[in-house]
């Protein structure tokens, strides 16, 4: 599953190297039509469709379990076309009895208009979504890193409530979680206004299956704007959080997923001689001499340069084994997002180019006016206490940025079309 | 060891806590401090008592400054996924042990699974301890289809009487130990251990795949200059320096005091015959010595060890570095990373 064919040139968002058109994130949070499909998505919904017609008759005579896979898999495009062709044939009769002499044949049209027109318009875009392939990671568990931006302590706090708010979400909706890591830096003692720890790294895993797309759209920089517990004067600060979503391996690894990690196709594979392994304690006797409580490991991924750190547990094994597993989680997000580059490449000579950075903020609590804003999905909620909490309202903002990562996917999408487009024709008048 | 400079304490003070500059002097830096500390903290969240928090986090912190082992205190140490009860009077687990054990069990499994026999593997673990290398060994086991039948042997009752518990305590992680694994209390030096072993506790003429240990292995001289403070202490003598095994009969070996442990078991391994040996040594001399005098089996009981490998403090997980070196002319493989800490033996030749 994980070894991606080329075809899947999906766009998906993640900040580290986002690219969307400024224009387009207006445009999109607002945006209820999808414009006119381009004929070659329309092209690849009819061969589908066809397709499944050919599986239901096959499968009425004769009932086969990968036919019927194949099926379900293209089912949703093959109904979301018919819907589509449907609307598409109404709207074209409605518009030859627009041009009837008959005044009330023209009224009644007319009335009949607006309704087909929004039935196009609804079945257009299920039918994008439809086609939008699913993300590689869609189905797997996730990593939540959470990491102070830089400046004061103020960040470091606030990086442990957002930390607390995805771990109390999970809680709210059900969802498994685990604590990675919790590193606090050196200055425990302090307490942030809210009572929190200063954070210097962690890691929640969410263990159940999709939870890598239910996340995904968190990624990027949080920005918090409140008055410090250290604050004498009452001044308002800006600080920022980066929180990363990498897929995860399930728990209890099948064979399935062990075989990932020893296939050098996989984005999980990691020749295990590209790893340097450091002990961080003193060196010295060992064996019955000493009873030795230091547990921490370093691994160092030499390619890319990426270390993980791990000493929450008292065993050096279970250290070695989260730093293992959160170093394949990252090389494996590094490689997608590096194919992903290359799409984005050939996309960018039809979406224009205002980029987002990695450093662009995507998220805004903002305490003094109990508000929470998302500046992607362009969506302002209030109830701050219940987004901090995990609560209902966090649940709609992260709804929100859902529906804001679909419409930008089918964006793309449509954007990777027309692309390829515009490639072929090069192509032909080169010859 | 040097004194710490005061501006650590101070430090450990103001950017840890208050408490912290009681464990400093024997955790020796803030990083290994904070650690403690929070692992004491989760220990007293963890576990609810009428005392106050705070209070008990305090006389932790009291008593670790006094040299407690942290493993005494908190009354576990993980080992792999296991959590192994420890108590005063038995010795704590190491990492090191945790490590070879995992590579042991790897050679198990790859060899298990390219031999096609169905009945279960037998390990013998003498000195067991806390049973925490044959609870290991077990656990790694479930998920391979391989069968094992585990035997651990200690002297002390106290050690048998916790190795039971860590039995049931890890239980949901190895649901098959309790038919498969037996503690037994006995004195490896008694003249009539093996023909007890055989005629109570084995299977008729069952043959042994594994015999693994982790004796005593300190000298008295190294136990009062090389041990750290918290150890010699705190933790039994009993498991760490041979001196309790009679003098007439640690004669009869001929060989350095800190060493009759191997001279038995591996008179032991001769009359038993496992096809692998697994034993924990102090170090990279001892390492040799003992490899010699497995050589010398050769020539006084016919006993041919086909592979002899040193296994260094971290071996498992750890790339080969195809380290070799040669003992009476024969090539012995060196494996990890550390000091020498295992000699292997096999009669296989895997
Ligand atoms: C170093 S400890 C090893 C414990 C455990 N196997 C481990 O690795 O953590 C040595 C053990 O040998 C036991 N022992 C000492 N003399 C013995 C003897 N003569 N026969 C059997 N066991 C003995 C001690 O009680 C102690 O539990």
């Amino acid at each position: 599953m994980l070894a991606v064919p080329g075809v899947y040139r999906t766009c998906t968002w993640s900040l580290r190297r986002a690219g969307f058109p400024s224009s387009f994130l207006r445009r999109s949070s607002t945006a209820k039509h999808v414009s006119a499909l381009p004929p070659k998505l329309l092209e690849r919904a009819r061969i589908l469709s066809a397709e499944h017609d050919q599986l239901s008759a096959k499968l009425a005579d004769d009932f086969d379990a990968k036919t019927a896979e194949r099926a379900g898999e293209i089912f949703r495009v093959a109904a979301a076309f018919k819907q589509y062709e449907k609307a598409k044939a109404a709207l074209s009769e409605l518009e030859s009895l627009l041009k009837s002499n008959d005044a009330e044949m023209r009224e009644l049209a007319q009335e009949d208009l607006n309704d087909t027109n929004t039935q196009l318009s609804d079945s257009s875009r299920e039918l994008s979504v439809a086609l939008t392939p699913k993300h590689p990671f869609a189905d797997m568990p996730c990593l939540i890193e959470v990491v102070p931006g830089p400046g004061g302590t103020e960040g470091r706090f606030f990086a442990d409530t957002v930390f607390k708010m995805y771990q109390a979400y999970c809680e709210n909706k059900g969802f498994r979680s685990r604590v990675v890591k919790y590193e606090s830096s050196d200055s425990i003692g302090a307490k942030g206004s809210e009572g929190e720890i200063a954070l210097q790294e962690a890691v929640l895993e969410v263990l159940d299956e999709g939870s890598y797309a239910h996340f995904r759209g968190e990624a990027g920089m949080h920005r918090v704007q409140r008055v410090p517990a250290t604050e004498t004067k009452g001044r308002t600060h800006t600080s920022a959080v980066a929180v990363w979503v990498l897929p995860s391996f399930p728990e209890n690894s099948t064979s399935s997923s062990a075989s990932e990690w020893d296939n050098p196709e996989s984005d999980f594979y990691i020749d295990p001689t590209d790893v340097k392994s450091e002990k961080m304690r003193a060196s010295g006797a060992g064996g019955q001499h000493v009873n030795k409580t230091e547990s921490a490991i370093r691994l160092t991924h030499i390619p890319t340069g990426i270390t993980v750190s791990m000493q929450d547990s008292r065993s050096q094994h279970t250290n070695r084994e989260s730093a293992w597993k959160v170093l394949r989680s990252r090389i494996a997000q590094k490689r997608r997002e590096e194919r992903e580059e290359v799409a984005r490449n050939l996309r960018s000579s039809v979406l224009a180019q205002s980029q987002l950075t990695r450093g662009d903020k995507i998220r805004t609590y903002n305490y003094g006016q109990d508000r929470c804003t998302d500046h992607r999905a362009g969506v302002d909620f209030h109830n701050l206490p219940d987004v901090l909490r995990g609560g209902p309202t966090l649940g709609k903002v992260m709804e929100a940025v859902h529906t804001y990562l679909a419409e930008s996917d089918i964006q793309a999408l449509i954007a990777d079309e027309a692309a390829a487009a515009i490639a072929s024709t090069k192509a032909k008048n080169g010859k | 060891m040097p004194r710490l400079p005061p501006s650590i304490f101070w430090r450990a003070r103001r950017e840890i806590s208050p408490v912290a500059s009681l464990l400093l002097p024997v955790c020796r830096t803030l990083q290994s401090t904070a650690n403690e500390l929070r692992w004491i903290r989760d220990h007293v969240h963890r576990t609810p008592s009428v005392i106050p928090a705070g209070i008990r986090i305090w006389q932790l912190c009291e008593e670790r400054s006094r040299g407690v082992p942290l493993q005494y205190l908190l009354k576990t140490q993980p080992f792999g996924p296991l959590e192994i009860l420890c108590r005063k009077g038995v010795l704590i687990p190491r990492q090191e042990t945790e490590s070879y054990t995992f590579h042991l069990s790897s050679i198990l499994s790859s060899s298990s699974s390219s031999s096609s026999s169905s009945s279960p593997l037998t390990i013998l673990d003498l000195c067991t301890g806390t049973g925490c290398i044959p609870l290991l060994l077990l656990c790694c086991s479930q998920k391979s289809s391989s069968h094992f039948s585990c035997t651990g042997i200690d002297i002390s009752a106290r050690a048998i009487s916790l190795a039971k518990q860590n039995l049931s305590h890890n239980l949901a992680l190895i649901p098959s130990a309790s038919s498969s694994i037996q503690f037994i209390r006995g004195d490896i030096f008694s003249t009539k251990f093996t023909s007890e072993i055989y005629a109570q506790h084995l299977p008729d003429a069952a043959e042994i795949d594994v015999l693994t240990a982790n004796p005593p292995y300190i000298s008295p001289s190294d136990f009062r200059s090389q041990t750290a403070r918290s150890v010699r202490h705190y933790e039994p003598r009993l498991a760490l320096v041979p001196d309790s095994v009679p003098s007439e009969v640690s004669k009869k070996y001929g060989c350095r005091e800190e060493d009759v442990f191997y001279a038995r078991i591996l008179e032991i391994a001769g009359d038993l015959k496992p096809k692998r040996v697994v034993l924990e040594v102090a170090g990279w001399e001892q390492a040799v010595r003992v490899v010699e005098m497995a050589q010398a089996q050769r020539d006084t009981r016919g006993t041919d060890y086909k592979v002899i490998e040193i296994w260094r403090d971290d071996v498992h997980g750890v790339r080969d570095a195809g380290e070799s070196t040669e003992i009476w002319g024969q090539r012995i493989r060196v494996k990890g990373e550390g000091d020498g800490r295992v000699v292997y033996l096999s009669r296989l030749l895997d």
